[in-house]
This record gives C-alpha cells, sequence and structure tokens, in this order.
C-alpha cells in the first residue's frame, strides 16, 4: 500500500466497528489503496461505492444540495460511508452494526480533507 | 441478445443488465461467436471477435515473454466509451468476453460482475464432450457462418 | 414481578374492557417491558380509539422504542383531541428538544409548565432548554414559533399533498414513483427555485444503487442514505416498495435530526398513499 494512503486507512480501522476502508478511483470504481478485514471483498466494495458516489454526485446537482462531502448507506447490518476526497478519489469505508458513527464520520472528514 | 448456446443466454442477460454494458461478445480463442449483446452488424461482431481474440492473444504473448504471469483481463478507457477484455476456462475450452460500456458504468462494476458471469457460465455449463473434435480450417469457416447465422437470424 | 403489576393484571384480565390497562402498560413501560407494554396499549387504544390518555400512553412506549416519528404522531393526535394535555405537550417538547429544535421544545415545555405550575421538574427543564435565558417574564406566545425555512420559498403545497401539514410541505419533501415521475410534496433551491422534477428523474438511479450495494456487500434491507453537501443535507429513503422520498434541511442542523424528519415525511407518504390506493 502507498505510503501516503497506508497511515490514514490505519487510523480509520482502528476505530470500532470498521470492517474495512480504502482509497478508490472515483471514475473507474478500482481500488487504490485498501486495509480490509478478513471476509471484505475490495474490488466490489469499491466499484459498488464508486458506482453510489456517481449517482449521488448526479442527484447532489439536480437537488441543489450541493457537493457531497458525506454519504452514509445505512443498511440493517451495516453501513457504507463514503468521502470525496483528493479530485477523482473516494475515502470509503464499511461498517458493522451498532457503531460509533458520529465518530467515524468525522474522522473520515478529516482523512479526507488530509488527503485532498 | 443471441447464442449459439442456450445455456449462455442467461448468465449473460443478467451480466449485460446488471453491469449496464452496451455491447459484449462471448467467444472462443479462435474467434468463433458463441453468444453476443448489442452488435447490429455481422462484420461488426466478426471484426470485433476477430480483434477481441487478437489481443488477448498478444497480451498473453508480451507476458511471455516478460515473464509475467499472463493477463486475465484488459481494459482500454476511452473519453466516451471503454473496452474490457477478460478470459477464463470453460469445459468446452478457453472463451473470451468482449465487453463496451459507457459513462454509465465503471470498469470496477464490470469486473465485478465479469467474475460473477464466469462463476454462473462455469455452474450452467453441460460437460465436455468426450471426444474434442479438431476444427479444421475449412470447418472453422463454415462454423463461423453458421454461428454468424444464427446470431443475426439470418 | 411486582405485586402492583400482578394486581393489574389480575384485574385486567378480568374486565379487559376497563382502563386499568392505562395503569398496567404504564408500569410495565416504566419496568422497561415494552412488548407487553404495547400489546396492552394498543389493545386498549382499539377499544378507546378517542382516549387521549390511551394515545399519550401508546407515545411514551413508541418514544422508549425510539421510533419518535411515529410517538411525535401520537402526540400529535392527543393535542388535536385535548390540546391541554400536559403530558402531549411535554412529550413533543421531549422530542422537539432531541431534535435540536430548541423554541419548538421551550414553546410546549411552557405550555405544559403553566397547566402544571407546580411541576418544578418541568420548571428546571424549561429553564435547561431556555440556555439560562429569562424565560418567565417573557409572555408565551400564542402558537409555536414558525421556522425561518417554511418562511423562505416556494408556493404552498397543493390540494391533496401528501405532506400538508408537514414542515417544510413545498421545499423539502418529494416523493417519487419507481419510474422517476413526482407524486408530491417539492423541493426548492436556495433561492426558491423550484428542483422537483429534474430531482425526480435522477432518484430511481440512486434507490437501484444504494439497494444493489447493499446486496452485494451484504449489509442487509437498506434503510437510508444521508448525502451531506454543501449546500443542503437531504436524506433518501423508501415509504414503501414502490416509492422514495427525498428530504432535505439546512447543512447546519444535526444529521441525526434529518433522518428522523425524512421518516416522518416517510410516514405521511405512506398514509397517504393508503388513501389514494
Amino acid at each position: 500500500m502507498t505510503d501516503a494512503y497506508a497511515a490514514p486507512l490505519d487510523s480509520l480501522t482502528r476505530l470500532r466497528g470498521i470492517r474495512g476502508a480504502m482509497v478508490v478511483a472515483a471514475q473507474d470504481g478500482l481500488v487504490v489503496a485498501e486495509s480490509l478485514m478478513g471476509g471484505v471483498k475490495g474490488t466490489p466494495l469499491a466499484a459498488l461505492a464508486a458506482n453510489l458516489a456517481a449517482r449521488v454526485i448526479e442527484l447532489s446537482a439536480r437537488a441543489a444540495v450541493g457537493e457531497p462531502r458525506f454519504v452514509h448507506l445505512q443498511a440493517q447490518d451495516g453501513s457504507l460511508l463514503v468521502a470525496p476526497a483528493a479530485e477523482e478519489l473516494l475515502l470509503v469505508a464499511v461498517a458493522g452494526r451498532d457503531v460509533p458513527l458520529g465518530l467515524i464520520r468525522l474522522e473520515m472528514l478529516r482523512l479526507a480533507e488530509r488527503l485532498a | 441478445m443471441r447464442a449459439i448456446e442456450p445455456w449462455v443466454v442467461t448468465p449473460l442477460r443478467s451480466f449485460v443488465e446488471e453491469s449496464s454494458a452496451r455491447l459484449a461478445l462471448l467467444m472462443t480463442t479462435s474467434g468463433q461467436v458463441v453468444a453476443q449483446h448489442g452488435f447490429t452488424g455481422a462484420l461488426d461482431l466478426m471484426a470485433a471477435a476477430a480483434l477481441g481474440t487478437g489481443i488477448i492473444a498478444s497480451s498473453g504473448e508480451l507476458a511471455l515473454l516478460m515473464d509475467w504471469t499472463p493477463f486475465r483481463t484488459v481494459a482500454h478507457q476511452g473519453q466516451r466509451q471503454s473496452h474490457f477484455l477478460g478470459w477464463f476456462d470453460t469445459p468446452h475450452g478457453r472463451w473470451v468476453a468482449l465487453v463496451v460500456f459507457g459513462g454509465e458504468t465503471k470498469l470496477g462494476l464490470v469486473q465485478v460482475y465479469f467474475d460473477q458471469l464466469v462463476v454462473e457460465l462455469l455452474a450452467a455449463a453441460p460437460p465436455a464432450p468426450v471426444q474434442k473434435q479438431e476444427v479444421l480450417a475449412a470447418d472453422f469457416e463454415r462454423e463461423l457462418n453458421a454461428s454468424l447465422r444464427a446470431l443475426f437470424g439470418r | 414481578m411486582t405485586e402492583d403489576i400482578r394486581a393489574l393484571s389480575a384485574q385486567y384480565a378480568a374486565d379487559p374492557s376497563s382502563l386499568v390497562f392505562l395503569r398496567l402498560a404504564e408500569a410495565l413501560r416504566q419496568r422497561g417491558q415494552l412488548e407487553p407494554a404495547l400489546k396492552i396499549a394498543l389493545s386498549g387504544l382499539n377499544r378507546y380509539p378517542h382516549l387521549p390518555d390511551a394515545h399519550d400512553l401508546y407515545a411514551r412506549i413508541l418514544a422508549d422504542r425510539r421510533d419518535y416519528a411515529s410517538a411525535f404522531d401520537e402526540w400529535d393526535t392527543v393535542l388535536r383531541l385535548a390540546p391541554h394535555h400536559i403530558g402531549a405537550h411535554k412529550g413533543i417538547g421531549f422530542l422537539y428538544y432531541r431534535a435540536g429544535e430548541p423554541e419548538h421544545a421551550l414553546y410546549h415545555l411552557r405550555v405544559a409548565a403553566e397547566l402544571d405550575p407546580g411541576d418544578e421538574g418541568l420548571r428546571a427543564a424549561v429553564e435547561r432548554v431556555a440556555g439560562g435565558r429569562e424565560i418567565w417574564d417573557v409572555p408565551l406566545p400564542v402558537s409555536p414559533p414558525v421556522r425561518d425555512a417554511e418562511t423562505r420559498v416556494a408556493p404552498a403545497p397543493a390540494a391533496g399533498d401528501p405532506f400538508t401539514g408537514v414542515e417544510g410541505a413545498g421545499q423539502r419533501l418529494l416523493l417519487v414513483d419507481r419510474d422517476g415521475l413526482r407524486l408530491g410534496g417539492a423541493l426548492a433551491a436556495h433561492g426558491g427555485r423550484d428542483v422537483s422534477e429534474e430531482t425526480a428523474a435522477s432518484l430511481a438511479g440512486v434507490v437501484q444503487e444504494a439497494e444493489r450495494a447493499a446486496r452485494l456487500l451484504e449489509l442487509g434491507e437498506w434503510d437510508h442514505l444521508t448525502i451531506e453537501g454543501t449546500a443542503l443535507s437531504a436524506c433518501l429513503l423508501c415509504p414503501t416498495a414502490d416509492t422514495s422520498l427525498l428530504a432535505t434541511m439546512d447543512p447546519g442542523h444535526p444529521v441525526g435530526q434529518l433522518a428522523f424528519y425524512a421518516e416522518r415525511g416517510a410516514k405521511e407518504a405512506r398514509a397517504w398513499l393508503e388513501r389514494a390506493r
């Protein structure tokens, strides 16, 4: 993993409930760097997060929401979290249930800013 | 969608729907078309099949020459359209998939659904024929023409 | 089981149509036994649908179960039946406070405090929500405060709109069918420009992606999607299998409040769809 991404991803995966974190190329949905727990597959996570982010960006433009800073998909058994970072990069995390989402959100926003 | 092998239809249709591919072509490494979605002309199809298998063959040779593991997939990304090529082994020999996609989807997603397509095709494939028939040049052309007729309904 | 609950249960068993269900369900709620409390409250509510205390009891149980949107609606029903119901004003005040709307919370808690001036706890709550401001000498407004956003934009909702009466109707709640066609509500950008139709058209794509991501990542069924944007925050959810709803708020509001607001919109939408169908 590139050093530039290793430290931010490690600091994110140390938070309780995070199953994996990665930096994803927004345009093609491919993995740039990843730190994943066993069982989490990086390729689909990157692809799905990038596709969702693309749709959200389109919706946000149409609904006058502005540029998305943070996206949170809440599901029954966990969450998918996406923070657009540097141009063409997404910081992505997948978390389990009953996790400190507020803390994770703040950390992701901070790291996304740092990556930018 | 048209297919020479009927068991290919369901996995390929699901792949096209899920990946939002514009064109999809399944062929053998000799360029014989097995199934296609989205091509409207026989000539386009033949050219795409020949070029696609050629790219896979040449990138494989390049990998051998450089002592790399052969690339399983190759992607060329363009401004408005991109294409993806991948090979996989079936009980009926090595097949190649050529996928053309646009901005409505992403390379990562095409890759994810390609992996799924391979799994589904392998699950649906009937057992390999006991004795593989050698394909002669004359037979090959006849087979190719027959497959084009089947794929375009004429 | 305490003597109290045992005795109340016996009374309830002897005469299920009596009002003892109120005391029994409340006793169970206080002991944290929310499922039996809910069962008894609902059966009582079926017998006494116009009894404000039955709705109040049901609302308290819902609030304990963290179903705040439904609790709000129940307390709202209580106030329609009995505008001076102390419990309902306290409950709604609590929900507004929790949702980060202190002015609304203050209004309802002050109404409750005026109705029950001897309740010291209530007075302390009012002072805490007022944040140290002098409050008791300021006259109580005749109606709850109107939010800035409500006066800012857009036309009033059309007759038959699913969100009539909900805060922000006509500018912050949009209901769309599976084909991306607007069913009701409206969205307005800052400055009042109506962006409903163009938003509706792209909602289906986001819903599809959300469903796919949740399914393939094995996250279970998706519940809602929040987007924190530079101009607005938005929350997307599906009130029914064939509709989607987008709720927006100014970015300064707490994110948790947005999901609460969207869920309230979804509840209105479900009721409206049921009536329409």
